[in-house]
C-alpha cells in the first residue's frame, strides 16, 4: 500500500514531463524498470563527472592559499553560468535519488514475503552481504546526509557549529571578501565535520565501486575485451576519489595557520 | 548399496493452498542414503507421510535430469541448494552431513504466488515469453544447416543464453526478485541470431513491459542471479538486454 503510493508520487515528475509535446514516448520508455535504470546510470555518471572536476578544484588546496582562492574567485565570477550548473547538479541529484527510491520500492513490492533463510553463492568481497551492491541504499543515504551538511557548511556558510573567519578587505577601500581557503580549512578541521565528512566520503567510495560498473552495465556498455578492466577500474575510481577527498580532511589539520 | 546413512531434520514450508496461511514444519527423516538425489529424499519423506496418513509435501519436478527447469526449491537459503550449476534434481544427499537441519522453502516472489507447499506458479515467465512474439520456423523438411550463415562465436554466445531452462532461480535468488536474467537470456539470444532480427526492437520493449507488469523487481547488477543459475547464464546477457532496450528506445520505430 505505502510502497504503491510512493511509486505513484515518484512517477509524478515523469507524468508531468510526458505532457510536454514530443516528450511523451521517450519519457514512457524511460519509465520502465530498465528505462529507470538507464536514467539512473546517466545521472550517476554525470554526478561522477562532477566529482572528478570538484576533486580537481579542491586539490588546488595543496597548491596554496593564493592558487586556491584564485580558482574559487574564478568560479564565483561565472554568474549566471554557475547558477545554471547548480540547478543542473541539483536536478541530477534529485532524479538519481528519486529513481533509486522508485526502483527500490518496485523491488520491495516484488518480494512481499522474505525468506526464513537466505545465503549467497557469490564470493564475498570488500563487505559482508554480497559486496557494495547490497549497500547502495545505505551508502546513498549517508552520501545524502553528507551533501546536506556540506552545502550548509560551504555553499550557504550557515553551519552553527563552525566559527567562520570574518571577511577581510584585500586592500583599503575594497569590499571585504571571505578568504575561501581559510573557510575550507576551518570547516574541515572542525571535529564533528571531520567525522561526518569522513563517513560520507567513505560511503561515497563504496557507492562508486559498484556504481560505476553498474552504470556501464545498465547502459549496456560492456564487452568481453574490457569487462575485467571495468571491474578493476570501478574499484579504483571509487577509492581514488574517496582517498582524494579524505586526504583534504587530514590536510586541514596539518596545514599551518 | 554401500555408503553412509544420514539422519536429517527437514524444516519444510507447508501451505495448504494459495490463500492459506503457511508455516514451517519439522520432519525427522532417518537412514537417508547419500546416493539419493534431493528429490528422491523428498519422495521417501512423502512415502512415510502417506503411510502415516498425512498430506505429502507438494513440490515441482519433471525430468529429474537438469533440463526441464521444473524443480525449484530454496534449500538452506540457496536456490537449488549449495552446488553451483546444479538443479535441485541433480543435487545429491552426499552434499549433506549426518544430523543436518535442511530448510526447504518455495521461491519467494510476488510474481510467483505459492500454489501449495513448495509449488509456486511460474506462469509469469510464460507470459513474458508470449509477449515477445514469435519467430517463424518452417516445418517439413529440415532446412539447410548453412542457409543462414552465423559466425561460430555468435552462435556460441546465443547458445549460452538459450541454455536457460526457465526455472526461476534468478528471481528466487535476487535480492530484488528481478527476472532480468531470464528475460535477458531470451532477448539476448534472439537479438544475436539473424532469425530474431525482424522483431528485435519490439521484442525487447514488449518483454520488458510484460516483466514490469508481472511485478518483478528492478535489477541492480548484483550478479547473484548468475551465481545461482543452474545453466550458468551470464549477466553479460543482461547488459545486452539493456543495450537492446537503449537502442530500441532511441533509434527504432516502435
Ligand atoms: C555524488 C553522489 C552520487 C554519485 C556520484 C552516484 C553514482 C551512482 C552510480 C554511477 C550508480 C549506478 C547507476 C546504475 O547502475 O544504474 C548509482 C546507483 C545508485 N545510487 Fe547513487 N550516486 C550518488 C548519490 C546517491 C544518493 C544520494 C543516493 C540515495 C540516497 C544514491 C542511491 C543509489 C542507488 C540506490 C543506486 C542503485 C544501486 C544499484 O544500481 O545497485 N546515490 N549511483
Ligand atoms: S526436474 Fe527437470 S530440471 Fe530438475
Amino acid at each position: 500500500m505505502f510502497l504503491n503510493a510512493l511509486t505513484r508520487i515518484l512517477s509524478l515528475p515523469a507524468v508531468g514531463l510526458s505532457r510536454i509535446p514530443g516528450l511523451g514516448p521517450l519519457v514512457r520508455a524511460c519509465s520502465t524498470s530498465v528505462g529507470q535504470k538507464i536514467v539512473m546510470a546517466i545521472t550517476g555518471l554525470s554526478l561522477c563527472g562532477f566529482l572528478v572536476v570538484h576533486l580537481g578544484g579542491n586539490l588546488l588546496l595543496y597548491a596554496g592559499e593564493e592558487k586556491f582562492n584564485a580558482y574559487a574567485h574564478a568560479l564565483h565570477s561565472q554568474g549566471a553560468l554557475l547558477k545554471v550548473a547548480e540547478v543542473g547538479l541539483f536536478s541530477l541529484f534529485a532524479a538519481h535519488l528519486g529513481l533509486a527510491v522508485s526502483t527500490g520500492a518496485m523491488s520491495r513490492m516484488a518480494r512481499s514475503q522474505s525468506y526464513a533463510m537466505k545465503e549467497s553463492k557469490q564470493g564475498i568481497f570488500a563487505l559482508p552481504a554480497g559486496g557494495a551492491s547490497s549497500w547502495m541504499g545505505v551508502t546513498g543515504v549517508l552520501i545524502g546526509i553528507f551533501v546536506i551538511t556540506h552545502l550548509l557548511d560551504l555553499r550557504l556558510k550557515m553551519n552553527p557549529l563552525v566559527k567562520y573567519p570574518a571577511p577581510v578587505a584585500a586592500a583599503e577601500g575594497m569590499t571585504p571578501e571571505l578568504n575561501e581557503f581559510e573557510v575550507v580549512r576551518t570547516v574541515l578541521s572542525s571535529p564533528i565535520n571531520a567525522v561526518v565528512y569522513f563517513i560520507g566520503i567513505f560511503a561515497l567510495g563504496i557507492h562508486l565501486t559498484h556504481g560505476l560498473r553498474s552504470a556501464f552495465h545498465s547502459l549496456g556498455l560492456n564487452g568481453r575485451r574490457w569487462d575485467s578492466l571495468l571491474k578493476c577500474g570501478s574499484l579504483l575510481f571509487g577509492w581514488v576519489i574517496a582517498a582524494g577527498f579524505i586526504s583534504l580532511i587530514f590536510w586541514s589539520f596539518a596545514v599551518p595557520r | 548399496m554401500s555408503g553412509d546413512l544420514l539422519n536429517l531434520t527437514l524444516r519444510i514450508w507447508r501451505q495448504a493452498g494459495p490463500n492459506a496461511k503457511g508455516a514451517f514444519r519439522d520432519y525427522q527423516l532417518q537412514g537417508v542414503s547419500t546416493h539419493m538425489s534431493f528429490l528422491e529424499m523428498l519422495d521417501v519423506l512423502n512415502e512415510k507421510l502417506l503411510q502415516a496418513g498425512e498430506e505429502p509435501v507438494a513440490f515441482d519436478h519433471d525430468c529429474r535430469e537438469g533440463i526441464c527447469g521444473m524443480c525449484s526449491l530454496m534449500i538452506n537459503g540457496q536456490a537449488h541448494g549449495p552446488d553451483k550449476a546444479t538443479t535441485t534434481c541433480q543435487l545429491h544427499m552426499r552434499r549433506f552431513k549426518n544430523g543436518d537441519t535442511i530448510v526447504i522453502e518455495p521461491w519467494r516472489a510476488s510474481a510467483f504466488p505459492v500454489l501449495r507447499d513448495l509449488v509456486v506458479d511460474r506462469s509469469a515467465l510464460d507470459r513474458i515469453i508470449q509477449s515477445g512474439g514469435f519467430v517463424s520456423v518452417n516445418t517439413g523438411n529440415a532446412p539447410d544447416g548453412n542457409a543462414i550463415p552465423i559466425p561460430g562465436h555468435v552462435q556460441e554466445v546465443a547458445m549460452d543464453g538459450a541454455a536457460c531452462i526457465g526455472c526461476g532461480a534468478c528471481v528466487a535468488s535476487c535480492k530484488n526478485a528481478s527476472a532480468m536474467l531470464f528475460v535477458a537470456a531470451k532477448v539476448s539470444q534472439l537479438s544475436l541470431l539473424p532469425q530474431g532480427h525482424p522483431e528485435r526492437a519490439s521484442r525487447v520493449i514488449d518483454m520488458v513491459a510484460q516483466m514490469d507488469k508481472e511485478g518483478f523487481g528492478s535489477c541492480t547488477n548484483t550478479s547473484e542471479c548468475e551465481a545461482a543459475c543452474p545453466a550458468e547464464v551470464s549477466v553479460t546477457h543482461i547488459a545486452r538486454l539493456n543495450r537492446e532496450y537503449f537502442k530500441a528506445m532511441l533509434i527504432t520505430e516502435k
